[in-house]
């Protein structure tokens, strides 16, 4: 290190104005930006509330409630640092051998949507309303036993799968839901009335202030925001974060990090989000230590554009 | 030994008036890749003020109002300049080996510049308040939980998301640029490779 350190002044040396050319340079970008953001602005579409899906998607919206019921949702049996699956079943864990960080902190953010999405906003429902069909159906199933809940949970699964909407109402085929049926249309009435988020939010704020939207957001994190998410093209195998959903560029700077969601083992291991998030951790190590990496830090040495970026003092010096 | 003194004298020999505020440099300093620098520079300071004045407003405002939608696009916008120069600076500074003769340190400070704005950047796009933020924060989770990082940060939790992006973050890369810029005014700008025949000065 340092064996020829030359001396930038002992270099013939020419006039240069720092703070004119910074005061240049910054009337130039701030022209430039105003220009462009008046021409192209920024995009932004709202974001999709439970409510929205509760209107515009009624069955989408009931499989959804049911499956946290019933511990079929990917959140029911996401693991840490939501939960601990549902009974005993994870379907997220993520670990590249023995490692598993994601595991190390335990269940910090706890959620069960068993509990969080149907039966808590379902209690509060029923005593703001007071709505004794619905306490008398919530304490039906919780003290149905595991086996009956199964089954109601299972019949009126499959009966969402040829319910249909008619004028506004969900007609389901006739069968032995026990007080499923009923919790679902009230969840439902509940996604309709907007309350559904409020009830969401309140669980995860202590108190007044709603600055943890993290059981809102989970409600609707499966299949619901995921439709939505294809038809704009910004699924992870859609390069997902690195475009916008308009034509206006997005964080491009994440394209190595993007890529790797495109090709094996990332898009296939159901541990890709860490390996992923290592191989881009390991490339900016690499970016970082540059300096220090003997072979690539010569690269530039070889690569023949460190003549065109100084041609004029090599063509001064011939 | 007094502190004061040993510091007040280190400064004072490598922060002289002429390296922070020159008003010559050499002459090989002479092509369009020296801007992509300042440029950067430029486009940080109106990421910055946008930002303290969107800040200012709260959230609601640069989703709701006109005023609010104008200075999001200028933040929006003054981003993408923002990486566009940084990147081009960091091209540039590669293909000059410009980490040669004592500036590793140099360029290490900008490689972790460079990493904290991209974090910055994503903890703003969360912070949009729009679908694009929504689906990015429920996606994301699998990431920051994967890695560990769930320890730390719980990307669904808008109030640490936005504190990081307004504050934390930005300080941190303030304090890193500003610390870069030191480095680049105390050490100057690199010389060229040597010529053929003269491999002096090609130390790493």
């Amino acid at each position: 290190m340092n064996k020829a350190r030359r001396d930038p002044n002992s270099f013939p040396q020419k006039d240069f104005d720092l703070i004119k050319e910074g005061t240049i340079s910054l009337v130039i970008v701030v022209i430039l930006v105003v220009i462009v953001s008046l021409i192209w602005k920024a995009p932004y579409s709202p974001a999709i509330t439970n409510q929205q899906i509760a209107n515009s998607n009624p069955i989408l919206f009931e499989q959804t409630a049911l499956n946290d019921l019933d511990g079929q949702s990917a959140m029911a049996t996401y693991g840490p640092p939501y939960n601990n699956g549902w009974k005993g079943n994870i379907t997220a864990a993520q670990s590249i051998g023995p490692l598993n960080p994601e595991a190390w902190w335990g269940t910090p953010y706890q959620v069960i949507p068993y509990s969080a999405d149907v039966m808590t906003p379902l209690q509060m429902l029923a005593t703001a309303s007071s709505n004794s069909q619905l306490k008398q159906a919530l304490a039906t199933y919780t003290s149905a036993s595991p086996a009956q809940q199964q089954t109601w949970d299972q019949n009126y699964n499959n009966a969402l799968a040829k319910a249909k909407v008619v004028n506004g109402k969900m007609v389901v085929p006739f069968g032995s839901y026990g007080p499923v049926a009923l919790m679902m249309k009230d969840e439902w009435s509940m996604g309709k009335s907007g309350l559904l988020s409020g009830a969401l939010n309140r669980e995860t704020n202590q108190g007044v202030y709603r600055w943890n939207v993290q059981n809102d957001l989970l409600f609707l994190q499966g299949a619901p925001l995921e439709q939505i998410a294809k038809s704009r093209d910004i699924l992870g195998g859609q390069w997902g974060i690195n475009h916008d959903e308009v034509a206006d560029p997005g964080p491009w700077w994440l394209t190595p990090y993007t890529f790797l969601y495109q090709i094996p083992p990332y898009n296939t291991s159901s541990s890709g989000d860490e390996m992923a998030a290592y191989s881009v951790g390991i490339l900016f190590l690499l970016l970082l230590l540059l300096p220090f990496i003997p072979g690539l830090n010569k690269l530039p040495k070889v690569l023949p554009l460190y003549k065109v970026i100084w041609r004029d003092w090599y063509k001064r010096n011939v | 030994m007094n502190w004061t003194a040993a510091i007040r004298k280190k400064l004072s020999e490598q922060l002289t008036w002429e390296n922070l505020l020159p008003s010559e440099q050499p002459v090989y300093v002479s092509s369009l890749v020296y801007s992509f620098g300042v440029f950067t520079l430029s486009a940080l300071f109106v990421v910055i003020v946008s930002g303290i004045i969107m800040a200012s407003k709260g959230t609601l405002w640069y989703q709701t109002s006109h005023l609010g939608y104008f200075f999001r696009n200028i933040h929006f916008w003054s981003v993408q300049a923002f990486f566009f120069f940084m990147t081009m600076h960091l091209v540039g500074q590669f293909f000059m080996g410009a980490w040669r003769e004592g500036r590793a340190f140099t360029w290490v400070l900008g490689a972790l510049s460079f990493g904290i704005a991209v974090v910055t950047a994503f903890t703003g796009y969360l912070s949009r308040g729009d679908f694009f933020a929504q689906w990015n924060q429920v996606q994301a989770k699998d990431a920051f939980n994967g890695s560990g990082l769930d320890g730390y940060i719980n990307v669904l939790n808008n109030g640490q998301v936005y504190g990081l992006h307004i504050a934390v973050l930005p300080i941190v890369l303030i304090i890193l640029v500003g610390w870069h810029l030191l480095q680049v005014r105390r050490l100057g700008v690199v010389p060229p490779y040597p010529e053929k025949g003269n491999q002096e000065g090609d130390a790493q």
